[in-house]
């Protein structure tokens, strides 16, 4: 137990730094609050702080990037839940069911859950990376293309499952977003499709459809609601800590989605975003009531948090030990190591290995610091349910507003959050699923490109489909989710039937 | 008192028949675009510049990210904007590739250089456990097999796409060029040997070169890298080609000339701040200031080169 021991010292070296904790607190309340604001990203808060650790020394400026990083994984949960806004993309996933406790009087647990689950699944994966990052860092290099299009389609697959009212209508939901995610640059080709000439469409425009699906779509029913009921009773934010029977039920989810985020934080280009996801629907399929989904769920939470949460210590994983960036943020991060002279890669544990150590202390004590703050916050932020919804949708308009401006200084952005919250209203009307469309904004241009790409890469040949394990494993596996919620209706149907059969018999 | 308030009003007079661009700029925050998302390369060069920039100007520059579309909304927003030196880009060599590839609706003389702050070449970078000790093992191994080497760029009509393209016409070889989202994702792929060799500047493997994983075979350029001194030229090796990617200050076109010359002055003294200048070698950056009329000269250069090879090659479908 040779790591054991230099962890130990390395909190010994934390512990005289007290310079490195103070920035490593403030950095993960600065990204909580990043998190939690709609269209600030957390690789877009890393950025902004990374000129001012210019100055710093490697363990505090680094501490205070992973704080932030941390931080913002979990913040984005808070306006989700409370707000129905998804702070981040990785947070769109508990959108529905959070708020939903929120409107039964269960903000308070929810938020706890959340943040309990994010320090659980963040923990664990900073502990595999201290006793088994150099080991298990070579999984990373074995996805080329054909894995990461075969991720992809995994990724789409799970569409139908976190479509819990039906299937069918989430299907249609993700084929629209398959859709949508066609505009802008030809991966491959570089060439402009169906932009109408406008090059603010070169990219898909993720959060502003996302912020528009979920938030202002939410808004524009509330005005339905408004003129009927005019005395409104406000939300209760409820007890705060769910009880022991509540967290026995939870504790294999959240397990079971740290050690799936930790796997996609490894994976190049895959991120929390799609690790929330994946976590939602393998919840649902071990879920002895998958009903509940969509209903307001906390397993949906604590296993969604878990592993959005624990894809941070995935990717952190194989940035420092083989260099290799897992998304946006450790890619921000990598930058910020070369600039303290710390070059990631195989040779930083060898010459650095101290400073590693004390880094990997301080991420505990990032983890450490989030759920404290995250719990003593709850009380007050979750003050918000209780203003009344005359004045809170109004406020959510703005911060949608403003939020999606932020996001490129841009109008357009704004515009287009409007028609897709337009868009999301009827969806909503009309029982159609706005998850689906965020997924396959996500997957639809990561499989295409990776399909085409992996196509180059063979010169035009097909083998890749089923030469390649982990491709193969990962298309089983979208084979067998795709499948899935239709066997299990049809398996419905047929007792139902059965059940009715019996019943005019007797 | 007359006699002073003569002179007050006399002044005052003065002042307002003054040009609004004279002396007096800049009178208000400057907005510096930076076409990226915050974090990339470009961003942090034009933050770590605009920081020491501010403690010589009389009001401040604000850097203002503006990314989409390989960095056409961002460039084409100051394009566009009006020509009195409130909206300056910090510019990329796409600014000479995008009108070419007929997806930007601006053309490179809609902007008007202020100084080059830093360059890139390409080079040609292979595993460490490859056969290919030599350019001349990779350009026969190439030539033997044509198509069949997998080079990684940055994407189709990237500044390393257009790179890869035009060794391959300088050695007579061609290659099977893979574009991917950016230069660390090609490297990345490099690495686990999904494919031969990538066609991205040294700084962006210069950390798995050091760490003995991948070794450079020539860098595009016609001087050695300042990072790889050991490593040969292209010209040294007998290939006539030359490429790289560059970031520097553009205005747009018709902004006046005092203003521009004011921001050169600006730019200077940045360029030759030792800080700054530490700054960009800590963030793997090769300088390379060039006042506005030898960055015009080389903006032309470059837009003449990238014509006549996206003409050349037929890059949709490809």
């Amino acid at each position: 137990m040779q790591q054991l021991e230099s962890l130990g010292a390395g909190i010994m070296t934390l512990g005289s730094h007290p310079m490195a904790i103070l920035l490593a607190i403030v950095g993960v309340a600065l990204g909580i609050l990043v998190g939690a604001t709609p269209g600030l990203s957390v690789a877009m808060g890393v950025a902004i702080a990374l000129p001012f650790t210019f100055g710093m020394d490697p363990v505090s400026g680094i501490l205070l990037i992973c704080g932030i990083f941390f931080g913002g994984v979990y913040g984005g949960s808070i306006t989700s839940i409370l707000l129905r806004i998804p702070g981040t993309p990785a947070s769109a996933a508990i959108t529905i069911d959070g708020n939903e406790m929120a409107r039964r009087g269960e903000g308070g647990i929810a938020l706890s859950i959340a943040a309990i689950s994010s320090y659980i699944g963040g923990t664990i994966s900073v502990m595999v990376m201290v006793f088994l990052g150099p080991v298990i860092a070579g999984f990373a290099l074995n996805f080329s293309a054909a894995e990461t299009f075969a991720l992809a389609v995994f990724g789409l697959s799970v569409i139908a499952g976190i479509s819990a009212e039906s299937p069918v209508k989430g299907i249609i939901a993700g084929i629209l977003g398959l859709i949508v995610a066609t505009v802008g640059l030809d991966p491959m080709a570089g060439m402009p499709r169906f932009t109408g000439g406008m090059s603010e469409l070169y990219e898909v425009p993720l959060i502003p459809v996302m912020i528009g699906l979920f938030a202002m779509s939410e808004a524009f029913r509330a005005f339905e609601n408004s003129k009927g009921s005019v005395k409104e009773t406000a939300m209760q934010l409820g007890r705060l800590f769910p009880g022991m029977s509540l967290w026995r039920r939870l504790s294999t989810s959240i397990l079971r989605s740290t050690g799936i985020g930790t796997i996609i934080g490894m994976v190049p280009g895959a991120g929390s975003d799609i690790a929330g996801f994946v976590a939602y629907n393998e919840a649902r399929r071990f879920s002895k009531t998958p009903e509940t989904f969509g209903k307001g769920e906390p397993a949906v939470i604590a296993s969604c948090e878990a592993s959005a949460s624990a894809c941070t210590g995935g990717a952190l994983l194989t940035m420092l030990t083989l260099g290799i960036p897992g998304d946006a943020v450790t890619a921000i991060m990598l930058g910020a190591l070369t600039l303290q002279g710390l070059q990631p890669g195989p040779l930083l544990f060898e010459h650095n290995s101290d400073l590693v150590f004390t880094l990997f202390a301080g991420m505990l004590l990032c983890y450490l610091a989030m759920v404290i703050m995250g719990l003593l916050c709850s009380r007050v932020v979750g003050r918000v349910v209780r203003v009344p919804r005359s004045i809170l949708t109004p406020g959510i308009i703005a911060l949608c507003t403003v939020g999606t401006y932020a996001l490129n200084n841009s109008m357009f952005d704004v515009y287009l959050m409007l028609i897709a919250g337009g868009v999301g209203y009827f969806m909503q009307k009309w029982g159609f699923p706005a998850s689906p469309v965020i997924l396959a904004l996500i997957m639809g241009p990561m499989a295409e490109a990776n399909f085409r790409r992996a196509l180059s890469m063979s010169g035009g040949s097909y083998d890749f489909l089923y030469t390649r394990p982990i491709t193969v494993v990962l298309l089983l596996l979208a084979l067998f989710t795709i499948v899935m919620p239709f066997l299990l209706s049809l398996k419905r149907k047929l007792t139902s039937a059965k059940a009715g059969s019996v019943a005019t018999n007797t | 008192m007359k006699f002073k308030q003569a002179i007050a009003g006399l002044l005052l007079g003065l002042l307002g028949t003054l040009p609004a661009t004279a002396q007096n700029y800049p009178a208000r925050n400057i907005e510096v675009i930076v076409p990226t998302a915050a974090g990339g390369g470009t961003d942090l060069l034009t933050r770590s510049f605009v920081d020491h920039a501010n403690k010589l100007l009389a009001k401040p520059m604000g850097v203002v990210n503006k990314p989409g579309g390989g960095g056409a909304v961002g460039l084409t927003d100051v394009a566009r904007a009006r020509p009195n030196g409130y909206k300056l880009a910090m510019g990329f060599v796409e600014i000479t590739i995008l009108p070419h590839l007929g997806i930007a609706p601006f053309k490179v003389d809609d902007f008007r250089p202020i100084a080059r702050i830093n360059a890139e070449p390409a080079a040609i970078t292979v595993r460490a456990d490859s056969s290919w000790q030599t350019l001349e093992d990779f350009v026969a191994a190439a030539k033997e097999k044509p198509n069949t080497i997998r080079v990684g760029s940055s994407g189709t009509g990237s500044i390393y796409h257009l790179a890869a393209v035009a060794f391959g016409k300088a050695a007579g070889a061609e290659f099977n060029n893979v574009p991917f989202e950016g230069a660390n994702p090609a490297v990345t792929t490099l690495i686990g040997g999904h494919i031969e060799a990538v066609s991205v500047s040294p700084a962006e493997v210069s950390t798995y070169v050091e760490a003995g994983q991948l070794r450079l075979l020539g860098v595009m350029d016609k001087e050695r890298s300042a990072l790889f001194p050991e490593i040969p030229t292209m010209s040294e090796l007998g290939y006539d080609v030359s490429v790289g990617t560059w970031r520097g200050l553009l205005a747009p076109k018709n902004t006046p000339d005092d203003v521009i010359n004011t921001l050169r002055e600006v730019s200077r003294k940045v360029a030759e701040n030792p800080e700054f200048q530490a700054q960009m070698k800590r963030m793997n950056m090769t300088e390379a200031y060039l006042d506005a009329p030898e960055f015009a000269k080389a903006i032309a250069q470059d837009d003449q080169q990238f014509g006549d090879l996206i003409s050349n090659i037929n890059l949709v479908g490809n």
